[in-house]
């Protein structure tokens, strides 16, 4: 047990050790593959800098006007600012990090985007959520639940938030078999 | 995490209605494009992985579930 739990410190530190460690934005390439141009339209060029998702989840959120939605592992807040446009100022786009040099860049964006009347941005950690319970309707994540060394923890705090009703879209990479090892125990692949 | 192993989680969490849909492949190229794959590691995997996996070495998948109201 203590071992495992010195794993999953050391898993913790090595995911928010890569983050930390971005100089800049490095995301366009990948943006440009994920989102669609009119999205892109719709945030500020540093959030999609800042894009190190796998997916778009808002696309597939069905997010309605004045809906509270919450966005696990923020990074630079391309996903909290297109939910904050679809949610529109009646609803809240909260924004939730590790890093609070990430939640720093989100409201930055978010203000330049102007979205920043009805979105915040939260440092804390996705398995110890800093909200009440049922306080939200949609949770979006994106490529976020594999870095966390303990999902099931994270996946019950996203519950514990969630009001009954309340919806996921979460994207993210699954993998089927076995990486070699040499891939499977490489630091930055944990990260990646 | 293999897609099953993601879903038998939601549910044990109390999450309805699991569905993962948005299939896409992720492959060696893609994951170079992201700063957190090193150049070391993104060399690792294109010797190891076999050359015709390296365009899917894995999935993208977006995933919805419901907490039951």
């Amino acid at each position: 047990m203590a071992r495992d739990l010195m794993f999953q410190q050391e898993i913790k530190e090595t995911v928010q050790q890569a983050y930390a460690a971005i100089a800049t934005g490095a995301g366009e390439t990948v943006a440009r593959r994920l989102y669609s141009d009119q999205e892109l339209a719709d945030v500020s060029p540093g959030a999609i800098a800042w894009a190190l998702g796998v997916g778009n989840p808002v696309r597939y959120a069905r997010l309605q006007p004045g809906q509270a939605v919450l966005d696990v592992g923020s990074g630079g807040g391309i996903d909290t600012i297109l939910a904050a446009k679809r949610v529109d100022s009646q609803g809240r786009a909260i924004g939730l990090d590790v890093l609070e040099e990430m939640c720093e860049r989100g409201r930055g964006h978010a203000a330049q985007a102007g979205v920043e009347g009805w979105t915040e941005f939260r440092q804390g950690e996705m398995e110890a959520i800093p909200l009440p319970d049922e306080s939200v309707d949609v949770v979006i994540s994106n490529g976020v639940l594999n870095l966390s060394a303990r999902k099931s923890r994270a996946l019950a705090e996203i519950f514990r938030v969630l009001r009954p009703g309340g919806r996921i879209c979460m994207a993210d990479l699954t993998v089927e078999g076995e990486l070699p090892p040499e891939v499977a125990n490489d630091q930055s692949a944990w990260a990646g | 995490m293999a897609e099953r192993v993601f879903a038998g989680k939601l549910e044990r969490a109390g999450f309805a209605d699991v569905w993962v849909g948005g299939h896409r492949p992720f492959g060696i190229d893609q994951a170079a494009l992201y700063p957190l794959f090193t150049s070391e590691v993104i060399q690792v995997m294109r010797q190891t992985i076999p050359v015709e996996h390296q365009d899917h070495v894995a999935t993208g998948v977006i995933v919805k579930a419901a907490k039951p109201g």
